[in-house]
């Protein structure tokens, strides 16, 4: 198999192959920590970052890693990371790691980076495996800064933390709960697809 | 790319021998930090209990910590004490189980022991949303100001609301509190 360009990957992760809204991917998380960009942003960059480094380390040792406890190994370098980034910031950022709470810990279930590690690290070679699985990661950021931003506004009337409604907004409690971000990322999934379906018509005609 | 038993075996051993040895090396590195975070939240927990919370930024917690309390004794229980000259309020662990896991925390009662200051849960392991509730102003806040005296039994209704949905980890916190009235704010007196 040949090997992508740094460009095709990044194009690929973020746009046309989006984990969270192409692949249906990282769902849960999505739903739980969107109700304020801040929240969005950490969750993001953290995943990003474990997602990355696990896939740049798995890819690493493809070649030994045998095949039959390759997902225990997987699973174990993944909870390495979370672990770390779990106590960086409950060294630096205790804030908001009291806020992600339970969170944090569950990056390593996030069906995200095992993906990645499944479908490209163990074939690919680690400095491309390293790219695809951190701008896979920077896709999910992206698609939960677009909710976070929507929920924020109308949930809170603030935009990381800073006042943006005009006086007299009355905000919209539903935003700030969970069902709101199964209406939005409903949304945009459907908005995505319809348009990636037109356009595949367009080719094929 | 087959491999044996034995390599698998000592693979395993091998990477699980080094992610742990990183890992605790990383804590070693971050601890300082971690501490005096925790230090930190417990400082400000302890100051909500005595109903202190004045919106203090972090670097001024430590100091105002550091002048107002100090740590003492009632009825042989060690507590911290607030209030320069005689003592204005004290604010008594407590340790108890909830539905999942322990559950401590600060329980802050006035000098004469007639009303509560507030109540402070410094760990929980609630369920996030429904048990874990009791971390939140509204619930927390009920138990500021209520009266209390030696045949004191605290519960739920008139004036003091349980967590919907969280029947079990209210009612465990109630049993906590009302245990660390009875054993250690009044100790020995009748019931």
């Amino acid at each position: 198999m040949a090997v992508e360009k740094p460009r095709a990957i990044i194009r690929r992760t973020l746009l046309t192959d989006n984990q969270v809204l192409r692949a249906i991917l990282g769902i849960c998380s999505s739903l739980a920590v969107t109700n304020t960009m801040k929240n969005s942003l950490v969750m993001g960059l953290g995943l990003s970052f474990v997602t990355g480094l696990s896939s740049l380390t798995l890819s690493a040792l493809r070649s030994v890693i045998p095949h039959r406890v390759r997902m225990l190994v997987q699973t174990l370098v993944i909870s390495a990371y979370v672990i770390f980034v779990d106590l960086l910031l409950k060294a630096y950022l205790p804030d908001i790691s009291k806020q992600l709470g339970p969170y944090v810990g569950l990056i390593i279930t996030n069906c995200i980076i095992m993906g990645r590690a499944e479908a490209y690290a163990q074939s690919n070679p680690p400095i491309p495996a390293m790219i695809d699985g951190l701008f896979a990661g920077l896709g999910y950021t992206g698609v939960l800064l677009i909710i976070s931003l929507i929920r924020e506004i109308l949930g809170f009337g603030t935009v990381f933390g800073m006042k943006v409604a005009f006086e007299g907004f009355v905000p919209w409690t539903i935003m700030i709960m969970p069902p709101a971000a199964f209406f939005i990322i409903g949304s945009i999934i459907w908005a995505i697809s319809a348009r990636q379906a037109k356009q595949a018509a367009k080719q094929a005609r | 790319m087959k491999k044996g038993h034995v390599y698998t075996l000592l693979f395993m051993l091998l990477i699980s021998a080094v992610l742990t040895f990183a890992l605790a090396a990383a804590y070693e590195g971050f601890k300082p930090a971690i501490r005096k975070n925790a230090a930190l939240q417990e400082q400000r927990a302890v100051l909500y209990a005595l109903g202190l919370d004045t919106g203090l930024k972090d670097a001024e917690v430590e100091a105002f910590y550091k002048d107002s309390i100090r740590e003492g004794e009632l009825n042989g229980v060690p507590v911290l004490v607030y209030g320069q000259g005689g003592p204005q309020a004290y604010a008594v662990p407590f340790e108890g189980s909830a539905l999942w896991g322990a559950l401590r925390g600060y329980l802050g009662v006035s000098a004469p022991l007639d009303q509560i200051t507030g109540v402070v849960f410094t760990y929980q392991n609630e369920t996030p949303g429904l048990g874990g509730r009791i971390n939140e102003e509204v619930y927390k806040e009920q138990f500021r100001g209520l009266p209390i005296t030696p045949d004191t039994v605290l519960s739920y209704g008139e004036g003091l609301d349980a967590v919907t949905g969280a029947t079990q980890t209210s009612a465990a916190v109630l049993r906590t509190l009302n245990k660390a009235l009875r054993e250690s704010i009044f100790p020995g007196e009748a019931k």
